[in-house]
């Protein structure tokens, strides 16, 4: 499932900064490595693997690439973690109402 | 200083197609039929999570190799209609005693065959402003609060 890979992918501490980079807005490469205690190659390889992911989406601008945080990759991951409650309840519900439908039908 | 900001509760309901005494049950003595082992606080792999069905009965989860982990202890017990927990678990999502935001469930009969519940999460401000906010949000859902979770989980299921 797509949330898995995501997760997969944001376990790597440089390439969640990365990540955590882009939430300020696209930027190109260069913009990204600045500061980051990786090589610039190695920030496009942790580029290429967000992207893969479908967290992380890149167009050409002139000669440079830009990247910025894929929305709808993002809403996958959060639609998975939003709402511990909201989860628990819906879960319940539905073992609450499949176990007295059970009994009904006895 | 000591002033305590409260911190906004997160209110959850859900309308269950079962009478009031059946989801009272279900919720309680049956927690380890439903319960999403994923969101589990102690040691992994989960092989069962359970709630004791009394005042002062625990919300265990019980892992592989059987050690237990208190989540959670039960003080209001008002079968069916309400039950409050202290949420003993930390904002890194550890175990721990110490913690004391509350869960209050509240069942309310929407005729003969269905079920009204009404959970609330609050007193988060009691773990302190900070550790509280972030509970807040990972209970209520939301970016950035669950990254690191993203990351347990991530780390986990890797191995």
């Amino acid at each position: 499932m797509a949330y898995a890979t995501a997760l997969a992918v944001l376990a790597d501490p440089t390439r969640r900064k990365v990540f955590e980079r882009l939430r300020a807005g696209p930027r190109p490469v260069n913009a990204l490595a600045a500061g980051l205690p990786v090589s610039r190659p190695a920030v496009s390889q942790h580029l290429k693997a967000l992207k893969d992911a479908g967290l992380v989406e890149e167009r050409s601008e002139g000669v440079r690439r830009i990247y910025s945080l894929k929305r709808e990759g993002l809403m996958e991951l959060r639609a998975w973690l939003d709402s511990f409650w909201g989860d628990a309840l819906e879960a319940f519900k539905l073992e609450a109402e499949k176990s007295h439908n059970a009994r009904g039908s006895k | 200083m000591n002033d305590v900001a409260v911190i906004a509760p997160v209110r959850k309901t859900v309308r269950v197609k079962a009478p009031i005494a059946h989801a009272f049950e279900v919720f309680t003595s049956g927690l380890t039929r439903w319960w999403p082992f994923d969101h589990g606080v102690g040691k992994k792999p989960i092989q069962k999570v359970l709630m004791e069905p009394r005042l002062g009965g625990r919300w265990l989860e019980i892992s592989e190799d059987g050690t237990q982990t208190s989540v959670a202890t039960i003080t209001h017990w008002e079968p069916p209609h309400r039950l409050v927990m202290i949420w003993q678990v930390n904002a890194q999502w550890k175990p721990d005693p110490a913690m004391k935001s509350e869960v209050d469930v509240r069942f309310a009969a929407d005729g003969p065959d269905a079920t009204r519940v009404e959970l609330l999460h609050h007193k988060f401000e009691t773990m302190g402003a900070e550790a509280g906010a972030s509970m807040r949000k990972d209970v209520d859902g939301g970016w950035p609060g669950l990254i690191e979770r993203f990351v347990q989980e991530a780390e986990r299921s890797k191995s």
